[in-house]
């Protein structure tokens, strides 16, 4: 790997290597920029270092200390966010779904939300580019969205959890669908295909799993990008021009700094926000980027009610990836819906650990009463959404007072529901339920999660509305970009990697068109 | 500094490896091919074409039948028959095979009749394992269900035994039109094992070059089989063609056991690999065919056009 | 206390310690859960005692009185490193204060409702008192600003259950098959399992 000198002024600094960060480092690395791409964690090397053991695996999460507060605080850590390099897609579950063309443009067509500066005709090919690079594995005609090329993989067998879903929605009459994965379902390269060991939320010692560590960054590396683990950055420095200098980061110990051209912020939902605040300087003391007041606002979850039960057959449910059939019905089909939004659900297949502490604190179940409830554990299915949440500017990241080991001030998240979004999590236990009674499933019961993060950073059309521009560039600080899931204006029904990836290879794109045209 | 350890998805020898194998596949061939000691007589040479062709069909099917049975379990014990069955009809047709003479007598035919009705009844039951799942004919279960054309590789072999023996009588059916309508049947059967290799590299996603071989090079020796049923000259096209069809059934394990090397744990792993990888059985279905058809050759080229 | 039966009696996901169900680095982590139980450094001795005392009642563990699934080592081991779960809820303090606070609290309780060490009561009227905590029915001299019902849901018993459901002799008891890398399974659907995998006894056979 080439590795720069911490004073030689690369072209971009990109902070995280995830969805957005890794991406985006492949596509600039590959368009001949000089890139070095920093993350928090470590570089992982699935073969090696995977066990297959869920508490030993909690190194893939971010454990740093976090404030999550609000109405309805959200649970950090293991549920939504990772830290090595490949960040969230080491140890997320693979779902590669392309949004509703209309969610762009929700507000003009669909009467909700608010509108992104793009539309979907824009993203399209970078799908379609996303899709092919991850070798996803999908099934030749998937029901809903617009017509498309075939996946480049063929779709995985669907698994005994993922059947259920199958039975119980042909039982009411609602299409579903195996689910398009980002884990080979034949050989790639050097790269095993899935033996369907169900440990995919904790890392695939496999290999199978085409997370960004296995995709993207190798292909940076071979174009010359370096990539910087264990290396928190702390501030991104400015110069006396107005514009970003560089970054100051800790690594080994001591603190450094990196000299570049431009600047990318990568780390997600929380680090990002989190990043521009803690960059508060003379020139700009509510942080970067910040002048509206923006940065942090119109944080979004995807709620996740789930519905479970019991069935006569054995299910044994944690073989194979966790979701492996999805419904998204409940995305395209608006009749008869009291609330604005969507929502998809998916078959599920939690591991042992993460099910029994599911099952002890949502349904308050100890003693001899979890012992034996938990011998059931071969026999539950279940079901859990992906539910669109409203932007709402109080729903927010904000620095906290306290500080972390590195003395920066540590986040805290704010988060509460709104009416709308109750009535769409209401709902979609009622379709839960049907598509389990239609399955068999019997003694069913819900519980509640969530899943993602998206916004903080939103981009947008008109300076005053949104914390960056359409190519994720910065209003009033040309050479700092933001790309990850902070950007999304609004959260979709559907899980976000996919978008935030072909979201990446377009602003690399644009980054490289801007370049030609001396517009950077 | 931690630098990147990992293996990323680069490249592994595939070509390298597909020439190899191809290269000693063509070496087993040949030393097979010298060793056999064929009759002087074309109908007993044919007669035990096709029974040396069933033969391998049926070792196919026993071997295949009983590893993926295994794989379902034998949850419905009617899944012995398939493994069963195919072992009876593969001593048989190794009989017939080994004396040609015998293939008219009752008792290969009536075992032979039976290991064909075996194949046809699978065939029931493999399209309603399909049609009883989530989805009904759709591609997922044409992927993982039951393989729908599988056990019409016992109704083949079947047909080919009872064949063998027809090929001795004198009746002027089998003189004029038996060998047009059996390479019609060797055309068809190399269509349909196409299907079924086609349907699961389209699974694989040909990510390997060599997968295409299963659907290019035995398409055209079926045409060329069918052409020759027409017009004997075209027998002279459908020999190299099926040389070649049976070459791949001799390579397509060895390509198989790379595949299973490929796979999580390769070889280490088989317990799971030998039923998860690509079937090492399956392939020799092509090398059956192509044997009964390279038999059935020289009494084409002596009919009437 | 009524005896715990399994559906899985002969199965021990053990067995597969040396299969491909298991990799090095499976092995190396089981290993240390097994062989290396650490010793108390984080907790008082009073702390240490009660929490046992609350994982008998959380986890009764009848059936294995020589040989317990141990739990209160791997808390006060995740207090010591401060090995958090990477985010805290806004009204509660962090994790090694709300421990500390929690146990405490809970210790108050029973001195003040019975007179006696929580260790001390009887099985019924600890689940009570466990009970109580849970559903905030609580004296806000002990707990002062900390969450009764989210210190017990959070954290007691989401660590407890945690760590005891990440034990082999509780994957041989639910019938999970555990560890599955390099060998994952080759039969995922219904009423159906690989051969390595748990077989369920009808209790009718059993």
């Amino acid at each position: 790997m080439r590795c720069y000198d911490d004073n030689d002024e690369v072209d971009f600094a990109i902070v995280g290597t995830g969805a957005g960060g890794g991406t985006l480092a492949c596509k600039l690395a590959e368009s001949g920029f000089s890139v070095v791409a920093f993350d928090a964690g470590p570089f992982w090397r699935p073969l090696d270092d995977c066990a297959s053991d869920e508490r030993y695996q909690s190194g893939l999460f971010w454990t740093d200390e976090r404030i999550t507060g609000g109405a309805d605080p959200v649970e950090l850590g293991s549920n939504n966010s990772g830290r090595g390099v490949g960040g969230s897609t080491v140890h997320y579950t693979m779902i590669a779904l392309r949004w509703r063309p209309e969610w762009f443009k929700c507000k003009s067509t669909l009467g909700y939300g608010r509108d992104w500066p793009i539309s979907f005709e824009e993203l399209e090919p970078y799908y379609e580019e996303a899709e092919e690079a991850l070798k996803i594995a999908g099934p030749l005609k998937y029901p809903w969205g617009r017509r498309r090329r075939r996946y480049p993989y063929r779709e995985h067998p669907v698994n005994s959890a993922g059947l259920v879903l199958a039975r119980g929605c042909e039982a009411i009459g609602v299409k579903w669908s195996p689910l398009p994965l980002a884990t080979l379902s034949a050989p790639r390269g050097m790269a095993h295909p899935c033996v369907y060991r169900g440990f995919c939320a904790y890392g695939c010692s496999t290999n199978a799993k085409q997370s960004v560590l296995v995709t993207f960054i190798p292909r940076a590396l071979k174009a010359g990008a370096e990539v910087r683990d264990l290396a928190m950055v702390g501030r991104i420095e400015m110069g006396k021009d107005g514009k970003a200098s560089g970054l100051l980061y800790h690594r080994q110990g001591k603190w450094r700094r990196q000299k570049a051209r431009h600047v990318v912020v990568a780390g997600y939902a929380i680090e990002t926000p989190r990043l521009l605040l803690n960059s508060e300087c003379r020139e700009f003391p509510d942080g970067l980027c910040n002048e509206n007041g923006l940065v942090g606002t119109h944080i979004m979850i995807h709620s996740g009610p789930g519905v479970w039960g019991y069935m006569d057959e054995e299910v044994r449910q944690y073989r194979a990836p966790p979701c492996m059939a999805v419904t998204e019905h409940w995305n395209y089909d608006d009749s008869g819906k009291d609330f604005h939004g969507g929502y998809a659900f998916m078959s599920q297949g939690p591991l042992a650990v993460g099910w029994a502490q599911d099952t002890a604190v949502q349904r308050k179940m100890w003693g001899m009463k979890l012992r034996e409830e938990m011998t059931r554990y071969n026999h539950v299915a279940g079901l859990r959404i992906v539910g669109e949440t409203e932007p709402q500017r109080h729903n927010r990241i904000e620095l906290a007072d306290e500080k972390d080991q590195y003395g920066l001030a540590i986040p805290r998240m704010t988060f509460g529901y709104s009416e709308n979004d109750r009535k769409l999590m209401k709902h979609s236990i009622g379709s839960m339920k049907s598509v389990l009674e239609g399955a068999g499933a019997k003694e069913l019961w819900v519980d509640d999660d969530t899943s993602h993060l998206m916004g903080g950073c939103r981009m947008g059309g008109d300076p005053s509305e949104s914390v960056v521009n359409k190519d994720g560039r910065s209003w009033s600080i040309s050479n700092l970009w933001v790309c990850d899931g902070s950007l999304f204006p609004t959260s979709g029904g559907v899980n976000p990697s996919l978008t935030i990836q072909a979201n990446a290879l377009r602003i690399g794109d644009r980054i490289k068109d801007m370049a030609a045209r001396g517009e950077l | 500094m931690l630098a990147p350890r990992q293996p990323e998805p680069s490249r592994r020898p595939l070509v390298p490896v597909g020439l190899a194998v191809v290269s000693a596949a063509a070496g087993i061939g040949l030393l097979v091919q010298r060793a056999v000691r064929k009759p002087r007589d074309p109908k007993l040479a044919a007669a035990q074409a096709f029974g040396a062709g069933a033969a391998v069909l049926c070792f196919s099917v026993a071997l295949d039948s009983a590893i993926e049975h295994y794989r379902g379990s034998f949850k419905d014990r009617l899944m012995f028959a398939g493994p069963t069955m195919a072992t009876l009809g593969l001593a048989t047709t190794a009989w017939i095979a080994f004396r040609p003479q015998d293939a008219r007598k009752t008792l290969p035919r009536v075992a032979l009749g039976a290991v064909g009705l075996t194949g046809l009844v699978g065939l029931g039951f493999h399209a309603y394992n399909i049609l009883k799942r989530p989805g009904e004919l759709s591609a997922l279960n044409i992927f993982y269900a039951a393989p729908f054309g599988a056990p019409a590789a016992l109704t083949l072999a079947g047909l080919y035994g009872v064949i063998a023996g027809e090929m001795l009588s004198d009746r002027e059916y089998v003189r004029t039109r038996l060998p047009r309508h059996a390479a019609a049947l060797i055309g068809f059967s190399l269509l349909g094992t196409v299907a079924e290799a086609g349907i699961l590299h389209f699974r694989g996603a040909f990510q390997d070059p060599f997968m295409y071989a299963p659907v290019t090079v035995p398409p055209l020796a079926a045409v060329a089989i069918g052409a020759a049923a027409l017009s004997p000259r075209a027998a002279e096209v459908a020999e190299p063609l099926l040389k070649a069809t049976a070459l791949l059934g001799i390579a397509g394990p060895m390509f198989h056991a790379y595949g299973i090397h490929r796979n999580m744990g390769g070889w280490s792993n088989w317990s799971q690999m030998i039923l998860q990888g690509p079937p090492l059985p399956a392939p020799p279905a092509f090398l059956g065919i192509s044997i009964a058809g390279l038999g059935l050759l020289p009494l084409l080229e002596k009919q009437p056009e | 206390m009524s005896e715990f039966r399994t559906p899985y009696p002969d199965y021990n996901v053990l067995d597969k310690w040396d299969s491909p169900s298991w990799n090095a680095q499976t092995r190396a982590v089981v290993d240390t859960r097994l062989n290396q139980v650490p010793q108390r450094r984080f907790l008082t001795t009073e702390q240490w005692s009660l929490l046992q005392a609350i994982c008998n009642r959380l986890i009764p563990q009848p059936d294995r009185e020589e040989d317990p699934v141990p739990i209160v080592p791997w808390i006060d081991d995740m207090l010591h490193e401060n090995h958090g779960p990477g985010y805290r809820y806004a009204d509660m303090p962090p994790m090694r204060d709300a421990w500390r606070q929690g146990l405490d609290a809970i210790a108050a309780e029973a001195h003040n409702r019975h007179g006696k060490l929580f260790e001390a009561l009887s099985p019924e009227k600890q689940d009570a008192l466990l009970i109580d905590v849970q559903e905030n029915r609580v004296d806000r001299r002990y707990w002062g600003e900390l969450p009764a019902g989210g210190f017990f849901l959070h954290h007691l018993l989401k660590d407890v259950v945690g760590i005891y459901y990440s034990h082999p002799a509780a994957w041989s008891e639910i019938g999970y098959g555990g560890p599955a890398g390099p060998r994952g399974y080759a039969r995922i659907g219904f009423d159906e399992h690989d051969p390595w995998e748990a077989k369920e006894v009808d209790p009718a056979d059993a």
